[in-house]
C-alpha cells in the first residue's frame, strides 16, 4: 500500500522530532530533512547551507553525495539562489535555469551540465535570523506547485527551529562553564591567600599582591600560581619579600 | 492564569526600568514577591557542593543560605541533586527527617515552611532557588507554578548577567551583594598550614569547628583571619 502524502509527511515530521532526543547532530538532522524532501516532493535532489560564523554559506547535507551535486552547493558561496535567498531572507522559487543565465551564470550552466532544469532555495529562518537555506533542484522544467513549497518551507522550519534551540543550550552551557571556572579560580585564590598569609605572617591584602607579583614576574596565570600553592607544589618562602608593612593586621 | 501571562507578568518585573536594570539582588526580591513568601535566596552550586549564595532578601533566608553552605544539607542542595522541586511545608513537624542538623536550625530561626527549586536551563545546572514562609502550609498550585517559572527565568538571568563578564571573571553584577564566603576560603588556607592538611581538610575542620560549637562559619573564619583563633595540630581550635 502506498503512504498517502499527507502519512509521508507526517512521518518526516516524527523522524525529525527523533533526531532531537538525545544525541542530537546537526548534520543527521539536516540529512534526515534532504532526503525526505527528494521522497515526498518529487524532487531530483535536495541540499542544505548553513551560513558558518565566518558568514559564508557551506553545504551541510546532500540527498546524495554525487561530486556533480556537491560542486552545485559549494558554488553557491558565491553565487545562486542559496546565496539569494540567504541574503534577503526570502524564497527564491521556480528558477529555470535556462532564463536564469544571466543571474547566475557560472551556477546555472553547471546545474544545467548535471541535468536540471529548475531550481528553488527557501530560508531556514526563525523571525530576524536567518541561518541557512534549503535548496530543491528539478530535473524537469516546469513550476513547483504552492503546496510543495509549502511543505518543504515547513520541514526546513522544524530543522530551523531545532538547529536554534541546540545552540541556545550549547551557549547556556558555555557561559555556566565560565561561571563555575570564574568561582573555582577566586575560591583558589583566596585558599592561596591564605597559606601565603599563614606562613609569611601577612595580611590577606599584602598576601594577594606578594602572589601577583609572583604570577606577575614569571609570567603564570594567577589561578595557576595559586593552584601551585594550594597543592604544595610552589612555596610562598620562595617569593620575594612583601612591602614593608607586615605584620600590620 | 495562562502560562505565556505568568511569564511575561515575572519577566516584566524581573527586567526592571532604565534606572533600575536587571541585577542579581532584585532576582530575590521579585521570587518572594511573586510567590508571597517571606522571603527567599538563591544558591550557586558547583562540584556539586553549595557555592555561595548570590542575594537573599532578609537575615532568615541568609540563615537558611548559610545552613546550607555550613552543613551540605537542606532544601537548595536537595533540590539541585534532584532535578526536582523539594517541598516542605511544615519544617517544624516534617513528614520525614531528611534534614536533622538543618532543620532544627531553620525551624528555631523561625523557618515553619521552606522549598528548593533547581536552577538550571536545558541540561545546564546552576544551583537552586530557596522559598521560606514563616508559617506552615504547602504551596498552592498557583504559587508552585510561579515558583518554577521563576526559577527557570532566573537561571537565565544569571547566565545573561555572567555573559557581560571579562573572560575569567565574575560579571559584577553577580558579585555585588553576594556571598561566596572568600573569607571562610582564606581561613581554610590558613588553616591548611596550621595543621598541615589541604585546604579541602581545612575546610572540614573549619566547619565542624563552626557547627560544634554552634559558632556561623564567618564568624569563625574572621577569627581566624584576625588570628584570634588558631588550629593546632593536636585537639581543636583554641583562641589565643
Amino acid at each position: 500500500m502506498t503512504m498517502t502524502r499527507e502519512a509521508k509527511f507526517a512521518r518526516v515530521v516524527v523522524e525529525l522530532a527523533d533526531t532531537l532526543v538525545a544525541g542530537f547532530d546537526v548534520v543527521e538532522l539536516l540529512t534526515v530533512l534532504a532526503d525526505s524532501c527528494v521522497e515526498i516532493l518529487d524532487v531530483g535532489a535536495a541540499g542544505l547551507m548553513l551560513v558558518s560564523p565566518d558568514g559564508s554559506l557551506r553545504v551541510m547535507a546532500s540527498s546524495s553525495e554525487a561530486m556533480r551535486l556537491l560542486e552545485l552547493f559549494e558554488l553557491q558561496a558565491q553565487e545562486g539562489p542559496c546565496l539569494d535567498c540567504y541574503r534577503s531572507g526570502r524564497r527564491v522559487v521556480n528558477q529555470d535555469l535556462e532564463a536564469g543565465n544571466g543571474r547566475w551564470p557560472r551556477f546555472s550552466s553547471e546545474a544545467l551540465a548535471a541535468g536540471f532544469h529548475s531550481v528553488h532555495a527557501l530560508p531556514m529562518r526563525l523571525r530576524g535570523t536567518v541561518i541557512g537555506a534549503l535548496n530543491l533542484f528539478h530535473v524537469e522544467p516546469g513550476e513547483m506547485q504552492q503546496a510543495d513549497i509549502d511543505s518543504a518551507q515547513a520541514l526546513a522550519d522544524v530543522a530551523t527551529i531545532a538547529i536554534l534551540q541546540h545552540r541556545a543550550a550549547l551557549e547556556a552551557q558555555v557561559l555556566n562553564e565560565q561561571l563555575h571556572h570564574a568561582l573555582n579560580s577566586r575560591v583558589v585564590i583566596e585558599q592561596a591567600k591564605g597559606i601565603i598569609a599563614d606562613r609569611q605572617h601577612l595580611n590577606m591584602e599584602q598576601a594577594f599582591s606578594t602572589l601577583r607579583s609572583y604570577a606577575r614576574s614569571h609570567n603564570r596565570p594567577l589561578t595557576e600560581a595559586a593552584e601551585a600553592v594550594n597543592d604544595g607544589s610552589l612555596s610562598p618562602s620562595s617569593f620575594d619579600h612583601p612591602p614593608a608593612k607586615a605584620r600590620s593586621y | 492564569m495562562v502560562d505565556g501571562d505568568r511569564r511575561s507578568r515575572v519577566l516584566g518585573l524581573l527586567i526592571g526600568s532604565g534606572d533600575n536594570p536587571l541585577c542579581a539582588s532584585r532576582l530575590c526580591e521579585v521570587c518572594a514577591q511573586v510567590t508571597g513568601m517571606s522571603g527567599a535566596g538563591i544558591m550557586l552550586m558547583s562540584g556539586d557542593v553549595p557555592r555561595g549564595s548570590l542575594c537573599t532578601t532578609d537575615k532568615v533566608s541568609d540563615l537558611i543560605e548559610q545552613l546550607q553552605f555550613l552543613l551540605g544539607e537542606g532544601p537548595c542542595v536537595d533540590a539541585y541533586h534532584q532535578d526536582w522541586p523539594v517541598l516542605e511545608p511544615d519544617l517544624a513537624n516534617p513528614q520525614s527527617s531528611r534534614w536533622p542538623a538543618f532543620a532544627g536550625q531553620a525551624a528555631e530561626a523561625g523557618v515553619r515552611a521552606v522549598f528548593g527549586f533547581p536552577l538550571q536551563v536545558g541540561s545546564v545546572r546552576l544551583g537552586a532557588l530557596n522559598l521560606y514562609r514563616d508559617r506552615p502550609g504547602p504551596l498552592t498550585d498557583d504559587q508552585h507554578a510561579d515558583a518554577l517559572v521563576l526559577s527557570d527565568l532566573v537561571a537565565q538571568s544569571v547566565l545573561v548577567l555572567q555573559a557581560t563578564a571579562q573572560p575569567g571573571a565574575l560579571a559584577a553584577e553577580l558579585e555585588e551583594g553576594a556571598d561566596l564566603h572568600f573569607t571562610v576560603h582564606q581561613a581554610s588556607g590558613m588553616v591548611s598550614v596550621q595543621l598541615g592538611v589541604s585546604v579541602g581538610q581545612a575546610l572540614i575542620r573549619l566547619r565542624a569547628y563552626a557547627f560544634s560549637n554552634g559558632i556561623p562559619l564567618s564568624e569563625v573564619a574572621e577569627s581566624v583571619i584576625t588570628r584570634t583563633l588558631r588550629f593546632a595540630a593536636t585537639g581543636d581550635g583554641s583562641y589565643n
